[in-house]
């Protein structure tokens, strides 16, 4: 079984292209794959030196075709996620629509940005103010907007597997056609997703979330209560045992 | 026509859109003939191409298969045909995306580092039709065998946005052009 290594025309690529963010699982870079093209994300599952090579190689391989195959199924649900743009399985690499905007996590002001836990949760760090007021939202507007958008996707029966404030983006209004109505809210970072029917799988979820909110934003129990009134609504009667299993959990 | 560099595959790619053609017949039977200079190219019927994104991404995946010799076809501008088709049958993609008798508006493809006059006199020479700006693409897309082809039509996104087509292109087009990126690893 092949070893994952880079092509050369891998490497050249990941050479011509801004590395923004490095993970414990993939480094994410800023490219473009032709000239004069839009930018896209790559995201690259390098080699792990402390992983046996055969696993290491099938893991990836299965990460990578488990991400774009969940983009994919959210797209055609639309939930609103990045469109899939690139795929060298052999490389370990993804490439995604570039979304211009920042991180919930960021916008809900937690302090600081920093590499946390997760992989590609960081960001440029660069130095202009983004605040909620540069993307016309309020801060309940913008919870709602999550848990409309989560509850979307279990409708599908899509299971995130990572649910924090850091995989999920708000696009800068500057980049969106407003005339097509595209959502605003995006969610990323699918390299644990997968597809369940079960109660469960849905109130892990939002648990993992609730979990995530109160470790990451100061006073985050009436932000969650927004989320998770949304996240209801959209429900409809499915909330019921989805909801009494999360009270179980507790 | 336009040229777009793609340093890291050492390649350049030349793309030409070509409408009211009226040797399409002619056409499609001198590919058959044999590998010949002359007609080395992709012609893509235009009608199933939703943006220049789409074929930039079948393009683009094609000389990812050609870089690592995993090519499904026999040359780099048949995969592009390959790519764009979402099944495995490649007598489908050529059938479907390739040129067809009643073809009258192509996309022509050239993958090589020839200069581009040299590029657009031959196309020029074989295609019998109007040179027009890439851009005009989005008037020539027929949408209904687009979702036909790709199966969008129980897809609830596209069903919910049925009544504003400049949404429901928009969408299309961000699905189809993901599933061109990914066909590799399609379930």
């Amino acid at each position: 079984m092949a070893v994952v290594a880079a092509s050369a025309s891998t490497t050249a690529l990941l050479n011509s292209s801004t590395l923004i963010s490095q993970g414990a699982e993939a480094k994410v870079y800023r490219s473009s794959l032709h000239t004069g093209s839009v930018p896209i994300l790559l995201k690259h599952r390098f080699a792990k030196q402390y992983r046996h090579p055969t696993l290491d190689s099938t893991l990836t391989r299965s990460r990578v075709v488990g991400e774009a195959r969940a983009l994919l199924r959210c797209l055609r649900c639309g939930v609103s996620v990045p469109g899939v743009r690139f795929v060298d399985q052999a490389s370990g690499i993804l490439g995604i629509e570039w979304i211009e905007g920042r991180t919930i996590r960021f916008l809900l002001g937690s302090g600081d940005e920093g590499d946390g836990a997760h992989d590609g949760d960081s960001e440029e760090d660069d130095h202009d103010v983004d605040s909620l007021a540069d993307y016309e939202v309020s801060k309940d507007e913008l919870m709602n907007m999550v848990g409309t958008e989560i509850a979307k996707m279990h409708l599908a029966d899509i299971i995130h597997g990572d649910l924090t404030t850091s995989n999920m983006m708000l696009s800068h209004p500057s980049s969106l056609n407003h005339s097509l109505r595209i959502q605003k809210l995006v969610l990323i970072d699918f390299g644990l997703a997968y597809t369940s029917i079960l109660v469960e799988d849905k109130a892990v979820d939002l648990y993992v979330l609730e979990r995530a909110f109160a470790s990451t934003h100061p006073a985050s129990e009436p932000l969650f209560a927004s989320v998770l009134d949304a996240y209801k609504r959209k429900m409809g009667k499915d909330w019921t045992a989805i909801g009494r299993r999360l009270e179980d959990g507790k | 026509m336009e040229s777009f560099a793609y340093p890291h595959f050492s390649s350049t790619v030349h793309v030409a859109l070509f409408n009211n053609v009226t040797n399409a017949a002619r056409l499609r039977a001198r590919i058959g003939d044999a590998e010949r200079e002359a007609v080395n190219f992709a012609f893509v019927d235009a009608r199933l191409v939703t943006s220049v994104l789409h074929i930039q991404t079948a393009v683009t995946q094609a000389l990812l298969a050609a870089s690592q010799n995993t090519l499904r076809t026999k040359t780099v501008h048949s995969e592009v045909l390959w790519a764009l088709n979402p099944s495995n049958n490649i007598t489908e993609a050529l059938r479907r995306y390739g040129v067809s008798d009643d073809s009258t508006a192509l996309l022509v493809i050239r993958i090589d580092p020839l200069d581009f006059l040299v590029v657009q006199d031959r196309m020029g020479s074989v295609v019998e039709g109007t040179l027009a700006p890439i851009l005009e693409l989005a008037g020539l897309t027929d949408w209904a065998a687009v979702k036909k082809y790709n199966k969008l039509n129980e897809d609830p996104v596209i069903n919910e946005a049925q009544n504003d087509p400049s949404r429901e292109h928009h969408l299309i087009d961000n699905i189809v052009v993901s599933i061109v990126a990914m066909k590799s690893v399609a379930a």
